[in-house]
């Protein structure tokens, strides 16, 4: 095996900020000991330190890193991420980072990107776009209503969808429904777009319909995956997905890690029958 | 960390345990490291490498045939550890053999493989061809039996509750094992562990190690029944330990040979406690999941004990 990715580095860095940037965001700054650096579509995970500290660390995307500060963006869901959002700035945080497989840079051959993000899915595409963007490439978000969209970190080359429309600020727009019909109607307008590279992250279900979408198309598309992890680092087997096996005509499947084979997956290889039964009940743990 | 008065051992020096020596006393648990090896080269600023100073790394249990494991969720937080069920996915003794020990021997850091079965010949199978493919290979220190593995219990026990049982598994291992270590790990989800353990040592291994996971189970309130799709699972971490340290206070107690401390092991405190009642290593499982450098830093502070 040999190294798929740059060093990841396990510091312990102090927070320089922690606020919410909608009614269901928060970013989390956090400057460690050293700069680390970071492929758009890896994550870090993170834990508090002493009487705080958790059994297992949480995964959480980068949304940018600069010099010594990595960002984050997350919501709170339960007690990892309610512990995460009491933190104040100058206490510690653990942070192992950066992890997993990146969506990849584009090449010459790379067709014009469609992204496709939900919710929390935001910050592996924020940092590919903002990195890797090209002329030509659309950029969705999906929000829950006009106050769940960080406005402040969407520039103008993003569009916005929302399940309600209410609290749109002045000055913005936002297609009321679901993200996949805000990015289709956008490539449509002007008649057939021509072949796109699809990349999502966000919830199963908008994970689900971007694979469709592409899958439809014949298009490529990628896939973030937000399974439940144990380690993050690929030693304990419990962030498994299945994935088809590569013979053709081929029917079996395996399990993969998805903290080191992924958490991006090309949506064609994942079995998407097999995956994620566990997310539409809620899941545990 | 305050050095106890008792405290006299060197955690990083030699030791023997089987036929051949070892570099140290930390060790990581199985299911807890992988094989020692992942996708990521991991690095810390105060510390060299998650091997640093380590004894062994105990690999994930290998089974006769591969094993998908079990669906997913396979791991409950809990405030004090963990249940999991992993259902024991591995690759299969055959694609271990050809493709993970090979791995192996380029670690530096020995390797004692852990091995799980459902029937003692095939425990004396798989250790014969182990033994014929790890003969030459300087850091294979010897074999970890799984003789507890509540995840896959049929009928309702682990597989390895019965001192017969035990007995069998070892002198098939044993008898195919000349020249490296043997150790027997034992459930413990048993009234008394100590007729195990004896049956272990009479069979002829060289170590006991205890203990696994301690049989668990959460219920989601959200829907009313059992938070892992096969219901019970294994409780490991901080909430263990005192159930671990009463378990291998009465294998010490009955046995004569060596015995490897394990569970819910975080710090060299934690440590210290199995050592002090006689333990000769201990493993680190849980906490090695969250700490990558959990084993190495263990090792560190029970350094600086010393000085
Ligand atoms: C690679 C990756 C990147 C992620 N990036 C982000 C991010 O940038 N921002 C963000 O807010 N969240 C992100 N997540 C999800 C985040 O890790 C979980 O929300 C967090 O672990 C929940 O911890 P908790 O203790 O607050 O919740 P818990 O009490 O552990 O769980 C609360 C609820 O969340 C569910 N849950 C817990 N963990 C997960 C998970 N990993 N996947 C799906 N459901 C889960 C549980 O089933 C439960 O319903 C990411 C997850 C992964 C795997
Ligand atoms: C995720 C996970 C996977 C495990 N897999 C194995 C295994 O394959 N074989 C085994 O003998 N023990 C396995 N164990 C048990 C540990 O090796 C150890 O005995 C137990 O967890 C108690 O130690 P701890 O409290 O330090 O974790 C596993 C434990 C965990 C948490
Ligand atoms: S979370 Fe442990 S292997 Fe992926």
């Amino acid at each position: 095996m040999g190294l798929l990715t740059p060093t990841t580095w396990d510091l312990t860095g102090r927070v320089t900020a922690n606020a919410p940037v909608s009614s269901g965001l928060l970013r989390l700054d956090v400057e460690l000991p050293r700069s680390v650096t970071f492929e758009p579509g890896q994550f870090a995970m993170l834990n508090l330190t002493g009487a705080g500290q958790l059994v297992f660390r949480r995964p959480f995307s980068i949304l940018a890193s600069d010099g010594r500060t990595m960002s984050f963006l997350y919501r709170v869901v339960g007690r990892g991420t309610e512990r995460l959002a009491d933190l104040e700035p100058g206490e510690a945080v653990d942070c192992l980072a950066p992890l997993g497989k990146p969506f990849a840079a584009p090449d010459a051959a790379t067709p014009p990107v469609v992204i496709l993000a939900g919710g929390v899915g935001l910050p592996p595409l924020h940092a590919w776009l903002s990195r890797h963007g090209r002329p030509g490439d659309l950029a969705c978000f999906g929000g829950r209503d006009g106050g769940d969209v960080p406005w402040s970190l969407l520039s103008d080359e993003w569009r916005v969808s929302v399940d309600r429309d209410v609290d749109i600020p002045a000055g913005r727009q936002a297609h009321h429904g679901l993200v996949t019909e805000l990015a289709l109607s956008e490539l449509e307008r002007d008649g057939d777009p021509g072949p796109r590279l699809v990349m999502a992250c966000g919830p199963t279900p908008l994970l689900r319909a971007a694979a469709m979408l592409a899958r439809d198309r014949d298009w490529p598309c990628l896939v973030s995956l937000e399974e439940h992890m144990g380690c993050g680092y690929g030693v304990c087997k419990g962030c498994v997905v299945p994935v088809r096996l590569d013979g053709p005509g081929d029917s079996g499947w395996r399990n993969a890690n998805s903290c080191t084979e992924g958490p991006v997956f090309d949506a064609a290889d994942l079995d998407w029958e097999r995956f994620g039964a566990h997310h539409a009940t809620g899941g545990a743990a | 960390m305050k050095h106890p008065h008792w405290w006299t051992l060197d955690v990083e020096a030699p030791f023997t345990i089987g036929p051949r020596e070892l570099p140290g006393r930390v060790w990581t648990a199985s299911g807890c490291f992988a094989y020692g090896l992942t996708g990521h080269d991991i690095a810390a600023q105060d510390i060299d490498s998650p091997y640093a100073g380590i004894g062994a790394v105990v690999t994930k249990t290998v089974t006769p045939q591969p094993r998908p494991g079990n669906p997913m969720p396979r791991l409950v937080e809990m405030p004090v550890g963990a249940i999991n069920s992993i259902g024991l996915e591995n690759v299969g003794f055959e694609a271990f053999i050809a493709e993970t020990l090979p791995a192996l021997a380029e670690l530096a850091v020995p390797t004692v493989v852990s091995l799980a079965a459902t029937r003692p010949e095939e425990f004396g199978s798989m250790v014969a061809e182990l033994h014929a493919a790890g003969r030459d290979m300087p850091t294979w220190h010897g074999v970890e039996l799984n003789l507890s593995c509540p995840n896959v219990a049929e009928g309702g026990h682990d597989f390895g509750s019965s001192p017969e049982t035990v007995a069998a598994c070892v002198a098939a291992a044993r008898s195919h094992l000349p020249d490296r270590a043997l150790i027997a790990k034992l459930t413990p989800n048993v009234a008394r562990v100590a007729p195990l353990a004896a049956a272990a040592a009479e069979a002829g291994c060289d170590a006991i190690a205890a203990i696994n996971t301690v049989v668990g189970l959460d219920v989601d309130l959200k829907t009313g029944r059992p938070v892992l799709p096969r219901r019970f699972g294994g409780f490991s971490g901080a909430g263990i330990r005192p159930i671990a340290l009463a378990k291998v206070d009465e294998i010490v107690r009955e046995v004569g040979i060596p015995v490897v401390g394990i569970g819910g092991i975080d710090t060299a405190e934690d440590a210290l406690k199995f050592f002090a009642l006689g333990c000769v290593a201990i493993q680190v499982g849980t906490a090695q999941m969250r700490d990558p450098f959990a084993a190495a830093r263990i090792v560190q502070d029970l350094r600086r004990a010393e000085s």
